[in-house]
């Protein structure tokens, strides 16, 4: 078999680049290890309201809900509301994401690339050092796929870009362990996307509570896997529910479990050789959410690949387009997210909850970093010190 | 005594891949949607076995 590009893996970012690099006239084969695109569901479901400017997706049947904003929850419970036009780069729509995948990959279809499902790769092919494909099984099949250019949207465990040389092993205080149920017949008529955090609720990440419909709610954790023991995350998820009798009322139609990278971006290009998605560690660290990044990033990469195909020219400088484009695209916020990340996983619960004490009556519709740090400062005086590190950050 | 390798209860696995992304030994492949450790691999360090959210992965014997 002989493709321009062979696309491993069928998420959003897979399908995404598959679409754009088969709209720009490429020959484009995307494989998908699982029997069913999008099957198991490895995510929270939540995207921002951008993603209706990519237009990639039709009709409605993959949102469950829309937003108005999010609520996050101390430690001690106070809550801090965020109007959906300061969360909503985070939150806007709880996706029903198998139906979300399927449609994705869908248009991939619709604009030319083929899809082969329960084909999974088991290596790269290479001539002379020289990356010329993949070679993948199908049942008791093995076969060799020839393809000018390799994508890697192998999501969190990405074998693609360690068999090209990248070092993508991730440390344990770079993943976010998850657990989350669908669950059914609860009374949480909430409006927003609720996160809840606490050292006691979920150490180095949060619980959420994403309503899917009147009575149907996503309810999962993510924790850190430095701070994780054998079957913590279920345990601690199953503790949260039990404290809420208006979910505890409810029943799972759903256990899932996931893993979500909340790294800093690691080498996405090679010589015949492309990262995209989670197998680029393309996650923001502080929120864990990489479907909006999968989706710009894959949407790039196709249209990097496409010019590719054109000019028939296929080493690192011509593809490095991609890398360029996606750090001006959201690079630059991904690391900042992450050192972020690392300065918030440092305070304590009771600096968190001083910290939404000071804001729980801030009306965010007047965001400014001055008017934040009044109302910082009225309050909690000694806030100012522990946030110096943020507000620099903020500047950079 | 040789040091305890890890296993994965296969009925447990809920195919997240957390386990093969943190595995520093590369000891972990997804085989038919379960994860799979190659013992001849595995360094007892134990990262996996921490990592399952669902507690999926064990001491072998133990």
């Amino acid at each position: 078999m002989r493709f321009d590009v062979v696309v491993v893996g069928s998420g959003p970012a897979g399908s995404v680049t598959a679409r754009f690099a088969a709209q720009a006239g490429a020959k484009v084969l995307m494989i998908e290890r699982r029997a069913e695109v999008g099957v198991p569901v490895l995510c929270g479901e939540g995207i921002s309201q951008k993603v209706d400017n990519f237009k990639v997706l039709e009709g409605n049947r993959w949102k469950a809900s829309k937003m108005d904003g999010a609520r996050i929850f101390s430690p001690n419970g106070t809550m801090i509301t965020l109007s959906a036009e300061y969360a909503g780069s985070e939150t806007g729509y709880v996706l029903y994401r198998d139906i979300f995948d399927q449609e994705l990959a869908q248009g991939a279809v619709r604009s030319g690339a083929k899809l082969m499902v329960n084909t999974g790769a088991v290596d790269l092919l290479k001539k002379n050092g020289k990356i010329t494909g993949v070679k993948a099984q199908r049942f008791d099949e093995t076969m060799e796929i020839e393809a000018d250019i390799v994508v890697g949207a192998d999501g969190v465990e990405s074998r693609i870009g360690r068999w090209a040389g990248i070092k993508t092993t991730l440390k344990p205080y770079d993943l976010e362990t998850c657990a989350q149920y669908t669950l059914t017949n609860v009374d949480w008529p909430s409006p927003y996307c609720d996160f809840f955090l606490g050292k006691n609720i979920a150490p180095g990440g949060y619980v959420w509570v994403f309503p899917k419909s009147k009575d149907v709610a996503n309810v999962g954790i993510g924790i850190l896997s430095n701070m994780s023991e054998s079957g913590k995350a279920l345990q601690l998820l199953d503790a949260f529910i039990a404290k809420y009798p208006e979910l505890s009322k409810g029943s799972p139609v759903r256990l899932l479990a996931g893993a979500d990278p909340v790294a800093e971006p690691i080498e996405s290009v090679r010589d015949h050789l492309l990262l995209v998605g989670d197998a680029a560690r393309h996650v923001d660290p502080i929120t864990g959410g990489g479907l909006m990044t999968a989706i710009e990033g894959g949407k790039i990469a196709g249209e990097v690949i496409g010019k590719a195909v054109e000019k028939q020219q296929f080493d690192q400088q011509t593809l490095s387009e991609y890398e360029t484009r996606w750090k001006e695209a959201f690079g630059r916020k991904l690391h900042r997210n992450y050192v972020a990340k690392e300065i918030l996983l440092g305070m304590e619960d009771k600096t968190l909850d001083m910290l939404a004490d000071s804001l729980k009556d801030y009306k965010f519709e007047e965001f400014s970093t001055l008017s934040i740090i009044k109302a910082l400062v009225s309050k909690h005086p000694s806030l100012l010190v522990k946030l110096t590190p943020l507000m620099k950050l903020a500047r950079t | 005594m040789a040091k305890p390798k890890a296993f994965v209860r296969k009925e447990r696995c809920l195919a997240c891949g957390g386990c093969i992304s943190v595995c520093p030994q590369d000891a972990i492949l997804m085989v038919t949607s379960k994860a799979e450790i190659n013992k001849d691999h595995c360094n007892s360090c134990s990262i996996c076995v921490k990592t399952c959210p669902i507690g999926a992965i064990i001491w072998e014997g133990l």
